[in-house]
């Protein structure tokens, strides 16, 4: 099974990543060790574990909180409710995740949270006004299938680790220039303390950057072909990728940080300077590959629409 | 020495590709166990559905006792329906002993319009809804359960372990659905 195989090779993607990730965050340690006194290394170290802690449980409302999204119940979305129920069940989940829902008319949607049992999915009350049930249920697949993949927990698990580094070298940076007790340090000590941090401040970004690409481009691939197995619908998720790519609309409450979440770019320049880049910044594979992937697994071809970027 | 070094080697491989094959067999197995008691649920939930929607015909359509008789039956061969093919045995019986029930429906606007049983029809209609998802889990997994235990090589240690093909959830008449899902 290539989905099997997929998953497989996704896992092992996922222990390298975190294993490179683990040597940087150790040799970053020992450099601090190195340059500091261990006072000073344990008082750094200790925040950062424990602010990396805190961010670990509440990374799912920080996210919310970030993207403007909003829980609600059943009662108020009954039938949207219902479909994420139906789709939870069909794809084998625990149990449903919450919804929250993003007030913005540009149509998208995202999964978070850090395990399955607090994971939720958020969509925007431009996706569901603009989707029918079949394309909305085909969105929903998407996201349980980030959710199922465990590819939510390892983005969350990634934001928190990328925060606790831009933490530490911050701090460091701090106790080095204002730090009390000058006398103890010397000056050179003093300057890899700049160096170091400033080193870090401008590669926790990057490293983040080129963890989420090499992370989520092919995990949308893979989340689309589980949607797929999840509704037995490859049509209605291809509708609705068409329906994305036909609309232009930005998001208004989206950062750098949340943008590889989403079902689809929400920074919505897919034809623009990234493109012409190779797409080598690209949170998101393009729409149009995407969508022939599924045209080729379900057995069909989408009508081809007006094409708002070529226009 | 060559040869018990190779020996070894051997051994070695072939009981960690054992030991891989056996974990990752059970795993499918109790997915599939759990996929099963996940149709089970929206299945006596759909039964349970039944008294109530018998009450609000009975207020409008007393004299169909033939009907009432065939959804008690049915109700109770749900709850009491045992293995795969039991439940989808009684799921047929279920399906078709609700779809008849709304066709005689159609002959009272009456009822039709109450607000009872409205809700109660969108209920049932959702719950129709969830047993075709937990049957596509279901089903997905046996496939995947039974497809491991039948490629090469596998297939060579998959009885001998104790593991067996599960059968699929499958209805008799799959057109048992299409009587609910008319006008809401």
């Amino acid at each position: 099974m290539t989905l099997q195989q997929q998953i497989r090779a996704n896992r092992w993607r996922t222990a390298l990543v975190l294993l490179g990730f683990g040597l940087l965050v150790g040799v970053f340690v020992l450099v601090i060790a190195a340059a500091y006194q261990p006072g000073v290394a344990g008082f750094v170290g200790i925040i950062a574990i424990v602010y990396g802690i805190f961010s670990w449980f509440a990374s799912g409302r920080i996210i919310a909180a970030a993207s403007g999204a909003h829980k609600v119940e059943k009662a108020d979305q009954p039938e949207l409710y219902r479909t994420l129920e139906n789709v939870a069940i069909a794809a084998g989940l625990p149990r449903t995740p919450d919804l929250y829902m993003i007030d913005d008319p540009s149509p998208n949607a995202f999964a978070a949270g850090r395990d399955p049992e607090h994971a939720y999915v958020a969509v925007t009350t431009g996706i569901v006004k603009l989707m029918d049930q079949r394309e909305l249920s085909g969105v929903l697949a998407h996201e349980l299938s980030h959710i199922r993949n465990r590819d939510v927990r390892l983005m969350s698990l990634a934001a928190v680790l990328v925060g606790v580094i831009a933490l530490a070298s911050d701090l460091l940076m701090r106790i080095t220039i204002f730090g009390g007790g000058s006398d103890e340090r010397e000056g050179g000590l003093g300057a890899i303390g700049i160096v170091v941090g400033i080193a870090a401040a401008i590669l926790a970004p990057i490293g983040a950057s080129l963890l989420q690409m090499s992370l989520s481009r092919r995990r949308e691939y893979l989340a689309d072909a589980s949607a797929v197995e999840i509704t037995g619908d490859a049509e209605g998720l291809a509708r609705a990728l068409a329906a994305l790519r036909a609309d232009t609309q930005p998001l208004r409450t989206v950062t750098r940080a949340t943008a590889h979440l989403y079902i689809e770019s929400p920074l919505r320049d897919h034809k623009g300077l990234r493109s012409s880049l190779g797409g080598l910044f690209d949170t998101h594979p393009p729409l149009d590959d995407r969508i022939a992937r599924l045209e080729e697994m379900g057995g069909f071809t989408l009508p081809m629409g007006p094409d708002p970027a070529k226009a | 020495m060559i040869f018990v070094i190779v020996l070894v080697v051997v051994v070695v491989l072939v009981l960690g590709w054992l030991m891989l094959t056996f974990n990752r067999l059970v795993r499918l197995r109790n997915e599939a166990e759990q996929g099963f008691s996940g149709i089970d649920i929206q299945l006596k939930r759909r039964a349970d559905l039944i008294p109530n929607l018998v009450e609000a015909v009975k207020a409008y359509a007393a004299h169909e006792s033939g009907l009432f008789e065939e959804l008690a039956q049915a109700r109770a061969s749900t709850l009491s329906a045992q293995g795969v093919a039991g439940a989808a045995d009684a799921a047929g019986k279920t399906g078709a002993a609700l779809g008849r029930l709304f066709a005689v429906s159609e002959a009272y606007p009456q009822l039709r319009a109450s607000e009872n049983f409205q809700r109660l029809q969108e209920e049932l209609t959702d719950t129709e809804d969830k047993i075709a998802a937990a049957r596509r889990y279901y089903n997905n997994v046996v496939q995947k359960f039974n497809t491991s235990q039948q490629t090469f090589p596998p297939s060579l240690v998959a009885g001998p372990l104790g593991f067996t093909p599960r059968e699929f959830f499958r209805l008799e008449d799959d057109g048992d659905r299409a009587p609910v899902a008319v006008s809401l």
